[in-house]
Formats: C-alpha cells, sequence, structure tokens
C-alpha cells in the first residue's frame, strides 16, 4: 500500500511538469489547429537558455524562468510571423504543410543548438536538485513540487487571461472561427502569433523547472513533443484545466503502468491511453466539464 | 507535362546505371532511393490522392522488416519470404489502423496514425523474445554484389509506381480524389469513404511493406529505432512525396532521388570534395530545406515545375488556375 | 533551347558523381575507423577517436609501417547500427581500406563486423562489447576489448570473498549492452547462488526511476547491479539516494558509471557506488600511466577505458600492418591473426575460449568512487585504495 501512495505522489508531480509542456501545445492546438511538432525543441532551447545563464551568471533556474520565457514568446511570434503565417495564402494540395514546416524548425532549431553547445550532456546541479521532504514514509521530490505549483499558477493565470480579458477573448474567438473573428474586427494575424509565442512561453517554463531534475542535451525535445501531444489530446484541445488533468492523468498512468506492468512500456502506456481517447472520447476530458 | 521520351530515357537509364557505375557506393544510394520511391509513392496514395494524411507509416514498414526478419529468428527460413509474406501482414495492419484512425479527421488522424507507429516501436523494443528487442536481427545477404539487390528495388519501384499509376486512372482514382477533397460530399454521393479509404491504405501497406522486407533482405540488419523511426522513415516519407510533389504520380520518384542524394552528399561533404564541416551540418541542411521548400514550393519539384522552370528560362510563367495568386 | 540545359545539368551531375572515385590513390596505407562522433555516444565517440589520433601521430613520427605513413580514415556511425553498416561500406568500397577498426555501440558494431565478413575485410573491434560478435566463427573479426560476459568477473570473486550476498536486483538499460550484460550477470548469480530478487530493463533517457526504485526498496535485496550509460546512471544514483535505497552495495557495470561526468553529475550519490571496468590506468602495463597522462594534457579531459582500447587498438593495427608483406586483406588478416604483443591496454593476443573466436583474454576489475575519485579496489594485488566496504550511507550521502 505504501509503494502505491509513493508511486501515486511520483505520478502526480511528474505529471505537474508535463502539464505544463502540454499546456503551451494545447493553447497552439486549439487555437490554430497546428500540430507543432516542434514544441519539444522550444522546450530545449529554453533548457539551454537556462543552462547558460547557470553557467555563466550563476543565475539559478527559478529566476532564469523570467527569462526564459519572454524569450520563448518572441522567437514562438517570430516563428508565427515568419515562417508559419505565410504557409496560410499558399494553395496546395495537402493542407499539413504547416506541421512539416514545424519539423524544419524543430531540426534547425536542435541543429543550431547542437553547433553551439555540442552534443555532450549538461546537466545545471542545484543545491534542492535532489532535496526531498518526507511525509511519513513518503518521499517528496522539491523540485518537482514547485513545478508542480507553477503548472497549477500558470494554468490559473491562462486561465483567467482567456475567459477576462480582451485579449483572451479575441483568442478564443479565433480559435472558434478565425473568419468571423477577424470580421469582428479582430486582428487575427497578430492573435495568432500571440497565441504561438504564449505556447511557446510554457514549453520554456516547462523546460526550465525540468532541468534541475533531469539533463540537457540538443535531442531531448522529441520525447516531451509526444507527451504533449498526448496531454493535449487527452485534457482536450484548448482547454487549459484539460491540459493540468491530461497532465496528471499522463503522470499517473506512467508511472503505475511502470511499477505494476513494466518499466519498459512505461512511454507506451501514454500513447495507448492517446490512442483509446482518440477513438472514445475525441472530445478529451473537457468534455466531461464545462471549461 | 512529363514527355514521354524523358520518362523513357530516365528509365533506360536508371537500368543501365549499375552497369555503367562500378562503384558500390553509389549504387547503394540508388538503391535506397528506389526504396523511397516505393514508400513515398504508397505514402501518396493514401495521402496525396486519398487525402488522409498518415504520420505513421513507418508502421507498415516495420511491420515488412520484422516479417522478413523473425522468418530468420524464429521460423527458421530465409528472410526472402518475407517478401512474399511482408505486403499481406502489413496489408493487416493496415486494416487494423484503418479500422481505428479512419473515424478521425485532419490533426486528429494525423496524430493517431504517429501513435500507433510510436507504439509498435515500443512494443518491438520490449517483446525480446519475439523481435529481439534492440539487439536487433542480424541476417547474412544472399548476394554479395549489389547488382540482384538493384534490379530488385528498381522492379519493385516501377511495379508500384506503375500500379498506382493504374489505380489512379481508374474508378477508384477518381473515388480517392473526390474523398479528398469533400469527404462528406462523397459520401452523400453514395461513396463509402470508409471502404475507399481502406483500399487506398491496403494497396498503400502492402508496398510500404514489401519495401520493408526489402530492406531486411538488403541490408540485412533491423531494429525497432531504425524500422519503426519517426524522424527516418515516417517524416521521411512525407517529405519525400511534398518535396516531389504530392498527388502526382513523378512526384515521390522525384522527391526520393533528390531527398536521397542531397542527404548523402551532405553527410559525405559533397563526395570528400568539401570540408569536413559540411558533413557535421547535414542535419540543419535537411531542416533548413524543408522549411525552403514548405514555404517557397509547397507543391512540390514537379508540382511547382513550371514556376521553377520560369524562374530560368526568366519566362513570364502563366499561373495556373489554381495556385494562390 | 530550355531541353538543353536539363541535359546539362544532368551531364554536370553525372560527371560530379564519376570523377571522384577517379581520383588517384594516395601513397599511405588507408584503415577506416568508425566511431559515433555525434548521437548520444558521442562523448565516447570523442575519447576513442582523439585517442587513435594520438596514437597515430605517434606512430607515423616512429615511421609508420615500413616506413609508409599510415592513414585514419574515420567515419561517424551516428550511434545507429544502419548508418555504421553504410560506413563500413564506404570504407570499403570507396575508400579501399585494408582493414576496419573502431566498432563502439554493440549493435553497430555487429552491423559492421557483418559488412566486414562478407566483404573479406579484417575488422579489430575496439569497444563493441556483445558476445555474438565474436561468436559467429567469422574469421576477418577479430576483438581486442573484453566481451561483455567477462565484465562482472572481478565482480564474481569480490562477491564470494567478501560479500556474499544473499540477493540481488539487476536494472539494466534495453539496448544491446544492457540486455546482454544484464543475462550475463544473472548467470553469474546463478554460480554464486545468489538469488535474483528482480531483473528490469527500461527505456533509456527516463526522467523518472522511481517505479524501478521503489519496486527495489521494497525488495531490499543485498546487491542492486545496474547497466547504463552515463546521465542514466546519474539519475538513478540520485533518486536512489532520495528514496533512500540502501542495499549493502551499488554496482555499476561500467559505461557511465566510470566517467568523471558521473561522479559530477551526482554528486555525492555517486559516493561508494562499485562498478565494473576493462582498465584502469594504474594497472602495471608499459605505457598505461603515460597513456593517461598525455592524454589529460594534451586534450584537458579525462579518458578512461574507451580511449585506452582506441589507444592500443591503433598500435595493433600498426603492429599488423608493418608484419604484413603485400598489402592485400588476405595477407593483413592472417597478420591480425598472429597477433601476439603488448599495449598499455595489455596483452594481446587473439584465442578461442568459451564459444568465442579470434578474441583477446583479458582479467577485468572492479573500481569504486571513493570521496568522489575513482578507485581501484579488486583485485587486491592492483588495488590503489582499500575498498570501502560495508558502506555507511548516512555518511557516504552527506
Amino acid at each position: 500500500m505504501e509503494m502505491f501512495i509513493q508511486m501515486l505522489v511520483a505520478g502526480i508531480l511528474i505529471g505537474g511538469v508535463y502539464a505544463l509542456i502540454g499546456l503551451g501545445m494545447t493553447l497552439i492546438m486549439g487555437v490554430m489547429r497546428i500540430i507543432n511538432l516542434a514544441h519539444g525543441q522550444l522546450m530545449m532551447v529554453a533548457m539551454y537558455i537556462t543552462f547558460a545563464l547557470f553557467q555563466f551568471f550563476d543565475l539559478d533556474p527559478y529566476f532564469a524562468l523570467l527569462v526564459a520565457m519572454p524569450c520563448l514568446f518572441l522567437l514562438g511570434v517570430v516563428i508565427q510571423k515568419y515562417f508559419l503565417n505565410p504557409l496560410l495564402k499558399i494553395d496546395s494540395v495537402i493542407p499539413q504543410n504547416q506541421i512539416l514546416m514545424t519539423v524544419g524548425i524543430g531540426i534547425v532549431l536542435t541543429e543550431t543548438i547542437r553547433f553551439i553547445f555540442r552534443s555532450d550532456y549538461k546537466s545545471v546541479k542545484t543545491s534542492y536538485s535532489t532535496a526531498t521532504f518526507m511525509i511519513g514514509n513518503i518521499s517528496w521530490n522539491v523540485p518537482m513540487f514547485v513545478a508542480f505549483g507553477l503548472a497549477v499558477l500558470l494554468t490559473t493565470g491562462l486561465f483567467f487571461f482567456l475567459l477576462k480579458t480582451d485579449t483572451g477573448r479575441s483568442v478564443r474567438a479565433t480559435a472558434q472561427n478565425k473568419d468571423a473573428a477577424m470580421i469582428l474586427g479582430i486582428n487575427a494575424e497578430w492573435i495568432t502569433q500571440l497565441t504561438y509565442g504564449l505556447g511557446a512561453a510554457m514549453a520554456a517554463a516547462g523546460g526550465t523547472l525540468l532541468l534541475p531534475i533531469y539533463y540537457l542535451f540538443p535531442d531531448v525535445g522529441g520525447q516531451f513533443t509526444l507527451k504533449a501531444f498526448v496531454i493535449t489530446v487527452l485534457g482536450g484541445m484548448g482547454s487549459t484545466v484539460g491540459a493540468i488533468m491530461g497532465g496528471l492523468v499522463l503522470g499517473v498512468a506512467e508511472t503505475l503502468g511502470a511499477t505494476y506492468i513494466s518499466m519498459d512500456l512505461k512511454d507506451a502506456f501514454g500513447m495507448v491511453i492517446f490512442v483509446l481517447v482518440l477513438v472514445f472520447m475525441p472530445g478529451g476530458l473537457k468534455t466531461l466539464t464545462k471549461v | 507535362m512529363k514527355s514521354k521520351y524523358a520518362i523513357i530515357a530516365a528509365i533506360a537509364l536508371l537500368v543501365l546505371f549499375p552497369l555503367m557505375v562500378g562503384s558500390d557506393y553509389y549504387r547503394h544510394i540508388f538503391i535506397i532511393a528506389l526504396m523511397w520511391v516505393v514508400i513515398g509513392s504508397s505514402w501518396n496514395l493514401l495521402a496525396g490522392y486519398t487525402g488522409q494524411i498518415s504520420f505513421g507509416h513507418a508502421i507498415f514498414f516495420g511491420v515488412g522488416a520484422y516479417t522478413a526478419g523473425i522468418c530468420t529468428t524464429q521460423l527458421g527460413i530465409s528472410a526472402w519470404w518475407g517478401m512474399l509474406l511482408g505486403g499481406p501482414v502489413a496489408m493487416v495492419f493496415g486494416f487494423l489502423m484503418g479500422s481505428i484512425c479512419f473515424r478521425l479527421r485532419g490533426s486528429y488522424f494525423n496524430l493517431a496514425t504517429l501513435a500507433i507507429a510510436e507504439i509498435l516501436r515500443l512494443v518491438a523494443k520490449s517483446w525480446t523474445s519475439f523481435t529481439e528487442g534492440m539487439m536487433g536481427i542480424l541476417t547474412i545477404q544472399t548476394f554479395r554484389s549489389k547488382v540482384p539487390y538493384y534490379f530488385l528495388a528498381l522492379g519493385l519501384a516501377g511495379l508500384c509506381v506503375f500500379t498506382i499509376y493504374k489505380i489512379m486512372k481508374s474508378k477508384w482514382g477518381f473515388y480517392f480524389v473526390a474523398i479528398r477533397e469533400d469527404q462528406d460530399a462523397a459520401e452523400a454521393l453514395g461513396i463509402s469513404s470508409f471502404r475507399y479509404k481502406t483500399y487506398s491504405l491496403l494497396v498503400s501497406s502492402f508496398f510500404t511493406g514489401l519495401a520493408g522486407a526489402f530492406y531486411m533482405n538488403y541490408m540485412g540488419f533491423i531494429d525497432p529505432d531504425v524500422v519503426f523511426s519517426l524522424y527516418y522513415i515516417s517524416i521521411m516519407a512525407i517529405l519525400v512525396a511534398i518535396l516531389g510533389g504530392a498527388g502526382l504520380i513523378w512526384g515521390p520518384p522525384v522527391g526520393a532521388f533528390i531527398m536521397v542524394l542531397l542527404q548523402e552528399l551532405f553527410r559525405s561533404a559533397f563526395f570528400g570534395m568539401a570540408p569536413k564541416w559540411v558533413s557535421n551540418a547535414h542535419a540543419m541542411a535537411f531542416g533548413i530545406l524543408v522549411i525552403v521548400v514548405i514555404r517557397y514550393m509547397a507543391n512540390g519539384i514537379v508540382g511547382d515545375w513550371p514556376k521553377i522552370h520560369g524562374l530560368w528560362a526568366r519566362e513570364k510563367v502563366i499561373p495556373s488556375a489554381t495556385s494562390g495568386n | 533551347m530550355k531541353n538543353a540545359w536539363k541535359y546539362v545539368f544532368a551531364f554536370g551531375f553525372a560527371l560530379s558523381i564519376i570523377i571522384p572515385s577517379l581520383v588517384l590513390a594516395q601513397d599511405s596505407i588507408k584503415v577506416g575507423i568508425i566511431l559515433p562522433t555525434t548521437g548520444e555516444k558521442a562523448k565516447f565517440g570523442e575519447i576513442e577517436k582523439k585517442s587513435f589520433e594520438m596514437a597515430l601521430e605517434e606512430i607515423n613520427a616512429a615511421g609508420g609501417a615500413n616506413g609508409k605513413k599510415i592513414e585514419f580514415v574515420f567515419e561517424d556511425d551516428t550511434g545507429r547500427p544502419d548508418v555504421a553498416r553504410a560506413a563500413a561500406e564506404k570504407l570499403i568500397t570507396k575508400d579501399k581500406v585494408v582493414m576496419l577498426g573502431g566498432g563502439y555501440g554493440s549493435s553497430e558494431t555487429f552491423a559492421i563486423a557483418g559488412v566486414a565478413q562478407q566483404s573479406r575485410i579484417p575488422f579489430l573491434v575496439s569497444t563493441g562489447s556483445d558476445n555474438k560478435i565474436t561468436e559467429m566463427k567469422w574469421d576477418y573479426v577479430f576483438r581486442l576489448n573484453q566481451p561483455v560476459g567477462d565484465y562482472p568477473k572481478a565482480l564474481e570473486s569480490y562477491l564470494s570473498e567478501v560479500v556474499k550476498p544473499q540477493t540481488a536486483a539487476i536494472l539494466y538499460e534495453n539496448t544491446n549492452f544492457g540486455s546482454s550484460q544484464s543475462k550475463v550477470f544473472l548467470e553469474t548469480c546463478k554460480r554464486l547462488n545468489v538469488k535474483v530478487v528482480m531483473s528490469e530493463g527500461y527505456q533509456s533517457g527516463g526522467v523518472d526511476f522511481k517505479p524501478l526504485l521503489v519496486k527495489i526498496k521494497q525488495a531490499n535485496p543485498d546487491l542492486v547491479y545496474m547497466i547504463s550509460y552515463l546521465m542514466d546512471a546519474s539519475l538513478l544514483m540520485n533518486q536512489s539516494m532520495e528514496l533512500k535505497v540502501t542495499p549493502k552495495l551499488f554496482v555499476g557495470g561500467g559505461a557511465g558509471f566510470t566517467l568523471p561526468e558521473f561522479a559530477q553529475n551526482a554528486g555525492k550519490a555517486a559516493n561508494s557506488v562499485f562498478s565494473a571496468t576493462l582498465w584502469y590506468q594504474t594497472l602495471p602495463y608499459p605505457g598505461a600511466q603515460e597513456y593517461y597522462d598525455k592524454f589529460v594534457k594534451r586534450y584537458n579531459m579525462d579518458t578512461e577505458y574507451h580511449g585506452a582500447e582506441g589507444y592500443a587498438s591503433a598500435y595493433v593495427i600498426a603492429d599488423t600492418l608493418k608484419r604484413t608483406k603485400a598489402l592485400t586483406t588476405e595477407d593483413v588478416r592472417e597478420s591480425l591473426s598472429k597477433t601476439d604483443m603488448m599495449t598499455v591496454f595489455g596483452p594481446v593476443k587473439f584465442v578461442s575460449y568459451e564459444k568465442m573466436s579470434n578474441q583477446n583474454q583479458l582479467p577485468t576489475y572492479l573500481v569504486q568512487w571513493i570521496d568522489g575519485k575513482l578507485e581501484l579496489v579488486w583485485p587486491k594485488d592492483t588495488a590503489t585504495k582499500p575498498c570501502v566496504y560495508p558502506i555507511d550511507w548516512e555518511k557516504a550521502w552527506k
């Protein structure tokens, strides 16, 4: 029983980190219907920024967050403005050009970083990297706990942004029907750029918070892109609360599956859930709530 | 409009190639290119013509390769049986994938196919008793010379392109395009979208499976990360077709040759003639190529050929009726 | 008229393919070396490549092979077996090398060996460790380094003489290297009458190993044997420390556990961790310590058994070429098979034992991280420091 609780805790904590990564993706997918295959790479860039700040300026990752997020926001806006928006004007047989563009961007980002930093594994060792606190016999990892807390914070922030602010409502309007939004005077182009930027910033948060407990190399992004998809679909495209729930479900499912079935198939569990959700509950967990 | 003579000349060149060029290294590049003609064309049938953009074609390639491999490890028979069995087994997986995924549209479909390919990769990795897991399957090639493999690949490519050409000229072809253009309208006209999408997928998976079985026999080594790879198989298939021109019969063949040749060109630093760092930049060059192609040549080289040709000849090109501007 | 350009282009392209293959051969002996210089194994590949290069400079400065310069043509297998295969074929058909060396990852080495055997080109393996590589009765494939089956040999004697554990758990990464070594260790446990309570594989690159570690904590074995590359090894130890998993001892199966970066990344979690290893610079082999010092001084980075393998391989290759009269691949193979020399890695002589042939037979050793430094602790007569056992985890993890 104790093992189960410990694993549940571990799953929830890692789920928090996952949720952050999924948050950005769900925003991008919800508004623009683009499968952003560069998502993991955006996260990776943020991780390297954090690493560089730690390496050269001794800046703690939690503070680096305040630098990495705006940087990635800008990067996201640039990508959307110069690479993705122009594609909308091109008529071609395959509408999925945007996805492939993100593939290309992802590769370029990875290789640029590899050129600057080489392929070596890098890590950031902080005083709290392996810090834990115990509740009874259950160990709670501190950095993951902080990441979880921040995920909740950011989700709440995003939630209110989308619901209560004008810009946020414009985002939701554009997501629902771009043309109608434009007719109503919303600058849809700018909104898409803003959204991609926000998505990138969220990914940055996920990466920065992940760095103290993991490590860094140019190809680190790929696996997280996949996780982000699972969370997005699981939670429901465009739903911020869905992303948190999706992250938690994924984290717990992976951890419990790894413990009781097979550690080897850990990543497969996520994929299987993904397919099941697509087939049986395509709207995601969001459909279970009204949000 | 490709003139008949250009096609015949190209085919003649391909047939004579291994006899003209003695180096195994260059033969190998062409064999891989021919294999990609098969995979790209198969993907094109399902995606370019029928509009079902699969991000998981590695499923069929991997299944075909493992069918051939497992012939040797579990059944004790030659991997060549895989060439016979690989196609049908891949079709079974195709049917399964279709049943699960065809109810989904757009991005959901893309992601579902991607996910299924990943699941298969992970299963192949851990089901060691059946697939040898990460230790991979190693076989000894039957032929020491590359020439028989070359002609086998050429034959496969020819058969695949010809079959697809014939299919697209038939009633099926019309149904496929109708489904691509507007699935609901097609349904309303009485075309069972599920049935025809499945037909398209069955043919597509068959040939891709064959390519996989060929790969096992030719390369002599496979493991889950190689044959079920998202980037190197699934996405490569998409790029081959798009770079060449999706929805066009000659698109994937042109795309396949260009992709394979370009990649090797960079990896070998222009066959050793360029400075060493070029080799390290090959992945970057690949990424840039993708961006440039998607941005400026979304209809592929064959599709946008009038435009490209126009750049060169510095002539006014009459824009086609369907181009954006 | 426009069509003419098409033909000019095609013709030019064809020329650009044919011309390079007509380039005149140079007057040096070419040997192909295949290593992962990009990808996740790049760190080791880099250490080996630099070792090969350092050795080559010395060899050529001393006259090469009977006056002729030796040239190493390096190819990057990127850590993937299909690329390794293609690289081997390119070296053989395009560069026309007389022999091949290198081979880091087991899968990659296996693929290269297949090509080498088929093309009748001698291949000296420097690192690939799967036993299978030399069990295939391939007469063109030779291996300098110990096979994975020999890795736990030093550990075996240590366990039976000092620790005498009752139970063990095995954690391995799900790759060729990990799976094959786990099987070998299972055999070792059988021989020592140690009950294996758990043997589980995992995908490398994971973030969270808690599912495995919590199970281990519950099973509470005396010994935990782990086979991982660098980053997984660091995370495994860090997370073991977090969860307070305290067996009698942790033992790594080489690779990630012997790199200096392991101590850097795992910090105090690396303390008192043992590992199997194939070589250490204080071993009484001529030139071992000098190799280590030279390397560190020149490249400003640490080296370990992989580097030594590369350095020694280069010397074996040179020695072989020196003894070969006519540089045909059959003669080179003949000479290679007759190798009988001493290198910084140890003596090299190819024999057959167990199911293997053309295999060099060397002992293996046990090292332990003590106070942030890797010390050789077993066999006792070659130890640099006495082992720290039994382990006080409170103290080690402070």
